[in-house]
């Protein structure tokens, strides 16, 4: 009898646990923060390359019966470049995708490593942008931020953003060049030379620019000086140009910061580090629009990856380049 | 009772006589089923170059009865780093097996791959025989 009893209360004490365990908790919407906060995130993705920004967006928000915003200011770790700045404009997106923005500050003023933007409007809620121009002092080195913003009631917060490393490498885009004219590479200066100039800067010429129409798979190519000679058809080359630089094609990598399309595709230091080219030609031909190549110099100190912005039936294209110096510290 | 109970185990044996010791398929070294076919042929070659685009002019011309594939490259391929893709006869496999890039640029010495049909028991070597376009 008691076996049969503690089966029952058993059996009973399952069918309450099912019917309780597992109750589905509604949502709610989550309550105003009653003093002043902030959030902030990063808008800028792929690597940190020096000249180029880093953009944040702070927002920070009281509620109005506690007073308003008075200021925002953003602290870096190491100084900003020329340029660096607190945008005074709170932006806000309209139905159609468009940012908008509403003036409520005066322009920021930059002391340092602090960017400040003192308000100027009755505000209790805004978003500020903030761009970082990086500096070539901080190139290898991580950088963080720390956001700060006060209200009228006195109140402080901060939000700490990084660190970031930035990038050790160079960065230079839509390079022009030409056919038997601005077609001499120089991957150490990252710049073209004209035939006029190159003279004086032979020693300093990695690879030069071709364009010939036959054969049919010529077309476009970088060549090094040191390649054979029937990938430099027609070509006398200046006195002292005679590096054999180390390239590879690739297709289907279309750096943003180089390609500035769609593809959220970065090439970034490690990238270069890891590279590695010891079977590669001194030649690459029939290179395309939207195409790139890993380049090595000849004395093994720059490793680059040279992108193909557009390549023209006339004989030119418009190269950009990121450039990786391997004896960098 | 005991009856009933020899009964049960009597089902239950003879079930696991059918079911028990089904024979494993037959594989390979590599884990590849061994089938009974035994065609053993190429019937497709493609070369890739570093930046895995075609380098070949024209399509591969595959010779079945004499075992060669000819093929021309286009002028200036980096024939060091070429990724060559075969297409075999069905349940066939290579050796040497390809791995990545492959050095073609001794011309004078083709490489030679052989194929191996579906029932591991014909074994057929290719010659590459590469020519670059003029």
């Amino acid at each position: 009898m008691q076996l049969k009893q503690s089966k029952y209360i058993s059996l009973l004490a399952g069918l309450l646990l099912f019917t309780i365990a597992c109750k589905k908790e509604d949502y709610a919407i989550p309550g105003a923060n009653s003093a002043l906060s902030n959030d902030c995130i990063k808008r800028t993705l792929g690597p940190n390359i020096i000249g180029q920004n880093i953009e944040f967006a702070y927002a920070m928000a009281i509620p109005p019966e506690k007073g308003k915003l008075v200021s925002a200011q953003v602290e870096a770790s190491i100084a900003g470049a020329r340029g660096t700045f607190l945008e005074h404009n709170s932006y806000f997106t309209k139905p159609n995708g468009q940012d908008t923005g509403v003036v409520v500050g005066q322009p920021s003023t930059t002391d340092g490593t602090k960017t400040t933007v003192t308000f100027n409007r009755d505000t209790s809620a805004a978003t500020l942008r903030y761009y970082y121009f990086i500096p070539e002092e901080a190139r290898g080195k991580p950088v963080s931020f720390t956001f700060t913003a006060k209200s009228s009631d006195g109140a402080t917060v901060t939000y700490k953003m990084g660190p970031y490393m930035v990038s050790k490498m160079d960065m230079v885009r839509n390079l022009t060049v030409k056919n038997n004219d601005t077609s001499y590479i120089s991957i150490a200066d990252m710049m073209i030379y004209t035939r006029a100039n190159v003279a004086a800067n032979a020693a300093r010429i990695d690879l030069i620019y071709l364009y010939r129409s036959t054969p049919a798979t010529f077309l476009h190519a970088l060549v090094s000086p040191a390649a054979d000679a029937q990938y430099l058809p027609n070509v006398t080359l200046p006195a002292g140009v005679n590096r054999s630089t180390k390239i590879r094609k690739v297709f289907n990598l279309q750096d943003y910061n180089l390609a500035r399309l769609q593809f959220g595709i970065y090439v970034d230091d490690l990238d270069f580090q890891k590279l590695n080219l010891a079977d590669a030609p001194n030649f690459a031909i029939n290179m395309k629009g939207e195409a790139g190549a890993w380049i090595e110099t000849a004395d093994g100190r720059y490793r680059a990856y040279i992108y193909i912005n557009s390549a023209n039936e006339n004989g030119s294209a418009v190269i950009s380049m990121k450039r990786y110096d391997m004896q960098t510290k | 009772m005991a009856r009933y109970f020899k009964i049960a185990i009597s089902i239950l044996l003879f079930t696991a006589g059918l079911t028990g010791c089904k024979k494993d398929a037959p594989v390979d070294d590599d884990g590849l089923l061994i089938t009974s076919r035994q065609e053993c042929f190429v019937s497709n070659l493609e070369l890739l170059g570093s930046d895995f685009v075609t380098v070949r002019s024209k399509a591969a011309v595959i010779d079945t009865t004499a075992q060669t594939v000819n093929v021309e490259v286009l002028f200036g391929t980096d024939l060091k780093n070429i990724y060559p893709q075969f297409s075999l006869a069905t349940d066939c496999k290579l050796d040497p097996k390809i791995i990545g890039k492959v050095d073609f640029s001794d011309l004078a010495k083709p490489k030679i791959y052989t194929v191996v049909s579906g029932n591991r028991k014909i074994r057929k070597p290719y010659t590459i025989f590469i020519t670059v376009q003029r």
